[in-house]
């Protein structure tokens, strides 16, 4: 079938852009691992405890489910180490010392020790100690933990965003720039098939893309959709859709690739910046907020993350996903009324 | 607009005897297109291009053949980026042939190529000719339209000026011969020479043009008036084509 042929060969061509592929899968990828691990706020983190000459066993036992790991060290290892400034604290004969240079680590980890000190000593006179229980949590966003579960759902976002303004605008003002839409109309190909078989090129990369970051976040960070899958798959073909549409809309305006580059950008970067793709908005100016919820992406993540992070439903999303969807049919008549081959 | 391309503002067109507007796509399966320029993804060899083209028509010529045929059997499975300028119009010229089609359009395919390129693709198209098909090509070379044209018609700003066999349309014009002056740089205005002379001058870049019917009886005639003019040489030359189009258009070629 001709429409399967034409798919089969937009696949089989895109497999070969290594540089598109490196865009499409590696670099969110590699953004995705880059912030996440730097901003691992929600993870444990684990803290060097050295340990001067022999410890009591019971206290190193009692460390092993902190995240306080010991490091046991000659006394005049111990000494040297400490004074090149490397060690945060240390425990030496019955006593911590915590390097100032370096409280924060020093006093969190002393604490810890401390306590678990404690817990022995209640421990021998026969007494069961009871902590109250502690949880992690991000107000708004009940279950994500640490910060590349804000940013997987951003990034998702992002990739909808320039699949369509790049993917599906830009490349359509490079066809017609270069005549290759002109070549195709002397041929009995019919139109719909070639843009049938683009749009879901571009929809099958669009999910294989997804699906590779949902594996990594899952993986990588123990990061998993909370919500329903078929809700999350609705979603982001709603944003699959409108952004497309976006990029057909505005590839009607453009003649040159330079003249799309402009275009594109325009919404591109205002939307990338202050849509919370990145960080959240909620410290922004009032008028910045509002400003920005007119652009779909805002109101998209919005909805996008609620699925994913907090695992509700849409409810109380209407407003916002109105705003999406009547972007996405703006767009869509101003495509059909402005796109031309050549 | 033969082409379908652009529709007509007024009236009909009529092609292999059958009508644009209602038979677009049947005319789509019997005509060959070259485009001025033919952009193909980068990463797309000959020989993929050549079957995809051909899938989208009912009939099509198998890839090796055409590939023979504009010699590119070596380059079939290259990236199409790798082609050179006149590699990559003879695979144009290939796609245009991708159909087995009756009527060939070729526009303007060796522009931009040397020398070499285009008397290789001036033997594609030969063969072409000699295959049974028939081949419309739009050139400014105008001794591209003489080497290869059995009929060429003359437009200018969208009018058709003269038809004709390429021998038929020099002997029509009647000046069998031209006397060139070539200056070195820019030709001084002629008019005060062609005054002396009693003939009219047309100066161009570097050079005065002197149409005659009889260079013989001129050239002394000549001489004397140029005593004097600071010219660095002197042809003569059989009219050509592209003098058949400067009398007719009265303007130098462009596009």
């Amino acid at each position: 079938m001709l429409l399967l042929r034409q798919f089969r060969m937009e696949w089989k061509l895109y497999a070969r852009d290594r540089v598109a592929l490196f865009w499409t899968f590696a670099f969110p990828i590699l953004m995705l691992a880059g912030f996440g691990t730097i901003f691992r706020q929600g993870s444990k983190p684990t803290l060097t405890l050295v340990v001067a000459g022999p410890a009591a066993p019971e206290l190193l036992a009692a460390l092993a489910d902190t995240p306080v790991k010991p490091l046991v060290l000659a006394p005049a290892e111990a000494q040297a180490r400490w004074k090149r400034g490397d060690t945060a604290v240390q425990l030496e004969a019955g006593r911590l010392r915590v390097n100032t240079y370096l409280a924060a680590q020093g006093q969190m980890a002393a604490q810890v020790v401390q306590q678990a000190n404690l817990a022995l000593q209640v421990g021998r006179a026969g007494l069961a100690p009871r902590f109250l229980p502690v949880s992690m949590e991000s107000p708004g966003s009940g279950h994500a933990s640490n910060y590349a579960a804000f940013l997987l759902p951003g990034l998702l976002g992002m990739n909808l965003l320039s699949m369509g303004l790049f993917s599906v605008g830009m490349v359509n003002v490079s066809y017609r720039e270069k005549g290759k839409f002109r070549r195709l109309a002397v041929t009995p190909l019919p139109k719909w098939v070639f843009l049938a078989a683009q749009i879901l090129h571009r929809l099958t990369v669009t999910f294989l893309q997804a699906a590779a970051m949902l594996l990594v976040g899952h993986f990588g960070f123990g990061i998993t959709n909370q919500g329903s899958y078929v809700l999350l798959t609705l979603v982001l073909a709603l944003g699959a859709a409108c952004f497309m549409a976006m990029g057909f809309a505005l590839s009607g305006f453009a003649k040159t690739s330079e003249g799309y580059a402009a275009i594109s950008n325009a919404f591109f970067f205002p939307m990338m910046l202050l849509s919370g793709v990145y960080f959240t908005l909620d410290s922004a100016p009032r008028w910045m907020q509002q400003a920005v919820v007119a652009l779909p992406l805002s109101p998209y993540l919005k909805a996008l993350r609620a699925v994913f992070n907090d695992g509700a439903g849409l409810d109380g999303h209407g407003a916002g996903l109105a705003i999406v969807a009547a972007w996405t049919a703006a767009c869509f008549l101003v495509a059909v009324k402005k796109f031309n081959w050549a | 607009m033969i082409e379908g391309l652009t529709p007509p503002d007024a009236g009909d067109i009529e092609i292999l005897g059958l009508d644009w507007k209602r038979e677009a796509r049947a005319i789509r399966g019997r005509i060959g297109v070259q485009l001025q320029s033919t952009s193909l993804f980068n990463k797309i060899t000959p020989r993929e291009a050549l079957d995809l083209y051909g899938s989208y028509y009912p009939r099509s010529r198998s890839a090796a053949e055409l590939l023979d045929l504009v010699q590119l059997t070596d380059k079939a499975d290259a990236f199409h980026v790798t082609l050179s300028g006149g590699q990559m119009q003879r695979l144009a010229l290939a796609l245009a042939l991708v159909n087995d089609p009756e009527l060939v359009f070729l526009d303007e395919p060796t522009t931009g190529l040397d020398p070499q390129a285009r008397r290789s693709l001036w033997d594609v198209v030969r063969r072409i000719k000699a295959e049974g098909r028939t081949v419309i090509l739009t050139t400014h070379y105008m001794d591209e339209a003489e080497a290869l044209c059995d009929r060429l018609a003359i437009m200018d700003h969208g009018r058709l000026l003269t038809a004709g066999t390429p021998l038929g349309l020099i002997q029509e014009l009647a000046i069998p011969s031209v006397v060139e002056l070539a200056f070195q740089g820019e030709a001084p205005d002629p008019s005060a020479f062609a005054a002396r002379l009693g003939q009219p001058v047309t100066g161009r870049a570097d050079l005065w043009e002197i149409p005659t019917q009889d260079p013989k009886a001129l050239l002394p005639v000549l001489l004397e008036a140029a005593e004097g003019v600071p010219y660095q040489q002197i042809h003569v030359r059989r009219a050509t084509l592209e003098d058949v189009f400067l009398h007719l258009t009265g303007r130098s070629l462009r596009d």
